[in-house]
């Protein structure tokens, strides 16, 4: 962990969206350090996915600021996003093509190197079976197609990881070979964000836990290796208020 | 390569491994060659029949012995209009309008002979032609191919991750709209080397061509542009099928075919009978040239005998009754080309209120101007009727004035004049007019089908921005 260092690689400073007259965000506060690994936890409704929308410039909050590496996504959208990688939450990509092809196009979209040597080693680092690579994706199960698009974000090699409830689907084994990615990625000085209701699995991986509800972040723990919880304790603190996790 | 270029390039790998939109892409091609095959098959053995038929009655007309002159007036001439060149490709209105005249004496006949009227029932709902093929089906083709070019990548979340990537909506905008535009292109490029074909064999000209491969090319852009518009805008892909869909069936199938009725509804033309009857009776309003108390043709014959300083019709140094042969052709002749006037001018305001439409259906558009470019619509119809009867009218008083300069010479209670005098008549020739002689009936189709591109383009501005918000 390399918390603390310098200047956060994602900060949300008093974040506040609305979708109409419905407050999403109310003065949400948050950073995470190159090399650090974030979960950000909550409900439905909590405000998780409209966090990474911020982030990603996809919205412009109505106060706050929001900085990736220090650019405002709203007024530079496109500097932002190319510090950025971003694993949606269902991801689907195009069953027409294949894995490689996937990877190569949004790569190229992204202006970046399409060759083999920064696709296969992608591939490779997830676990994704190398004869599953150049096969099209309308066979793929909902892993491995996970896999593909961490491959992606692993091949855009950037600073800020955004992951949208990456686990979501993922077999045991397929969540453990992801955490070992993670631990990749923080070694490699890459600010992790992740957006999960998977308690466990954020305890396992992640540097620091944040609990949002209501638009805000109401409690932030350490994690990581000597790190207690009592899971049971914040599954019926968080699920008792409604904001089920 | 640009976004857009990337963008492109994948909505054409899209189709490719797409078998259902290859098949149906690939049907559409083969009935553009079927119909174009056919239609000129069809065209060639409808000429060769012409060309027959019309060398018949000339010999028939030709071997006619020697006879009165006023004889050869109620025998007539048949005339056939040849086929313009591009009608194979849009058969307009000559399926319905016919194109064989009987030219005769004291009448104006209609065309006959129209090949809807001929042929079964099927016909009558439009002919398999490479311009029915582009006109109908090619747009729903392109709405099957398009529909969910935008709407499908956010419905599967991809259209995130691509502005995840940094690409703007304008650049996936213009990535789906380069790439469905070259679609619409290629769909229509069978049609359009079958029409380059037929100009560079010197058949048909490029000036004709070339205007009819841009209009039927902006044709089918308006409907792709339209498709990636709807798929922008609207949230579901089934929502957008069903508003193209509905756009089709109201754009190329109910307004062009319920106009015409509202049309006729509201400026209604007369029917045959009626038309006869009405024009019978202002023939024998004019008078009786037999009766010899008719008070016209008195006066007439006293302005005749004071033209030639004669007392009496038999002192006249021409036959009386070939000089009344002049003067109630040209009477009859005014009275039809009145009535031809008055119904052609219903007929023009028909058509104007159909044409008004174009505006909301540019299916009239591309239909008026492909129809004057074939010169196969009701203007190059009118204009075989007005020559024809020009020549009719040439005709048959060449005829009176044999009747009336060489008969009092011959005598006889069966005076006859030589076969050679109507052997020399000129024949028809058809003089096919150049659609660009009524320039109004392109720049106005033409300009309806920019328009729309134009307003499309301003929507595709106001759509991307829409996208760009809608990400979140």
């Amino acid at each position: 962990m390399a918390q603390g260092t310098a200047e956060p690689a994602i900060e949300l400073a008093g974040v506040q969206h609305s979708y109409g007259t419905a407050p999403v965000l109310r003065g949400l506060d948050l950073s995470v350090q190159r090399g650090e690994i974030y979960a950000l936890l909550g409900g439905n409704g909590a405000g998780k996915s409209t966090t990474l929308s911020a982030l990603l410039g996809f919205i412009a909050p109505s106060s706050g600021s929001v900085r990736v590496c220090g650019i405002d996504p709203v007024s530079d959208p496109r500097g932002a996003r190319a510090q950025m990688a971003y694993v949606p939450e269902n991801v689907s990509l195009y069953d027409h093509l294949t894995a490689r092809e996937n990877i190569a196009y949004f790569l190229a979209l992204a202006g970046h190197d399409t060759g083999a040597s920064v696709i296969e080693p992608a591939l490779g680092a997830v676990g994704l079976d190398s004869q599953a690579w150049d096969r099209r994706m309308s066979g793929f199960s909902k892993g491995m197609r996970q896999k593909v698009a961490i491959a992606l974000a692993l091949a855009r090699d950037v600073p800020v990881l955004l992951l949208d409830e990456p686990t979501s689907g993922l077999d045991p084994r397929a969540v453990l070979e992801f955490n070992g990615l993670l631990d990749t990625a923080r070694e490699r000085q890459v600010a992790v964000l992740m957006v999960t209701h998977d308690l466990v699995s954020a305890v396992d991986i992640a540097d620091r836990i944040g609990f949002l509800t209501a638009g805000r972040i109401e409690e932030e723990q350490q994690a990581g290796e000597g790190a207690r919880f009592d899971l049971n304790a914040l599954h019926d603190r968080y699920a008792g208020t409604g904001q089920a996790i | 390569m640009s976004s857009v270029g990337l963008i492109a390039r994948d909505e054409w790998r899209a189709l490719l491994r797409n078998r259902a939109g290859l098949l149906a892409s690939g049907l559409l091609v083969l009935l553009v060659l079927v119909a174009s095959f056919t239609s000129l098959e069809r065209r060639v053995a409808i000429e060769a029949d012409r060309e027959r038929y019309q060398a018949s009655v000339d010999e028939q007309f030709d071997q006619q012995p020697d006879r009165h002159p006023h004889r050869m007036v109620h025998y007539g001439q048949f005339v056939f209009r040849p086929i313009a060149p591009l009608a194979f490709f849009d058969t307009g209105v000559d399926s319905y309008t016919g194109n064989t005249i009987f030219l005769e004496g004291h009448r104006q006949n209609s065309a006959n002979f129209a090949e809807a009227r001929q042929s079964s029932l099927l016909m009558r709902f439009g002919q398999l032609t490479p311009a029915f093929v582009l006109q109908t089906l090619a747009p729903l083709l392109l709405i099957f191919l398009g529909f969910a070019s935008i709407s499908r990548e956010r419905e599967r979340g991809t259209l995130r991750l691509m502005a995840a990537q940094g690409v703007a909506a304008r650049q996936v905008m213009q990535g789906k709209l380069l790439a469905h535009g070259v679609i619409a292109l290629v769909i229509g490029l069978p049609a359009f080397l079958v029409l380059g074909g037929f100009a560079a064999t010197g058949a048909a000209s490029w000036a004709a061509v070339l205007p009819m491969i841009g209009g039927y090319a902006a044709w089918l852009l308006l409907w792709a542009v339209l498709g990636v518009i709807l798929s922008a805008v609207l949230r579901r892909s089934r929502d957008v099928l069903a508003v193209l869909i509905g756009l089709w069936m109201v754009g190329v199938i109910l307004l062009p075919r319920a106009l015409p009725v509202a049309a006729e509804a509201r400026t209604q033309l007369d029917t045959n009978i009626e038309t006869e009857i009405a024009l019978h009776r202002e023939v024998a309003e004019i008078g009786d040239s037999h009766d010899p108390d008719d008070p016209y043709f008195n006066d007439f014959r006293q302005r005749v005998l004071d033209e030639y300083g004669v007392e009496s019709v038999e002192d006249l140094p021409v036959q009386y009754a070939g000089l009344v042969s002049i003067e109630g052709e040209r009477l009859t002749t005014g009275i039809y080309a009145d009535a031809a006037e008055r119904s052609r001018a219903r007929e023009d305001a028909q058509n104007a209120l159909v044409h008004d439409f174009s505006l909301i259906s540019p299916l009239i558009a591309i239909r008026q101007l492909s129809m004057t470019l074939a010169g196969s619509d009701l203007a190059a119809h009118y204009d075989f009727l007005q020559q024809t009867e020009a020549f009719r009218y040439d005709f048959v008083q060449r005829l009176n004035r044999m009747q009336a300069e060489l008969i009092p010479g011959i005598g006889g209670e069966d005076p006859r004049i030589s076969a050679e005098y109507w052997q020399d008549i000129p024949r028809f020739h058809y003089q096919a007019p150049s659609p660009f002689d009524r320039p109004s009936d392109l720049i106005w189709p033409a300009a309806v089908l920019l328009g729309w591109l134009a307003a499309l383009s301003v929507l595709a501005v106001w759509a991307s921005r829409r996208l760009e918000r809608n990400l979140r």
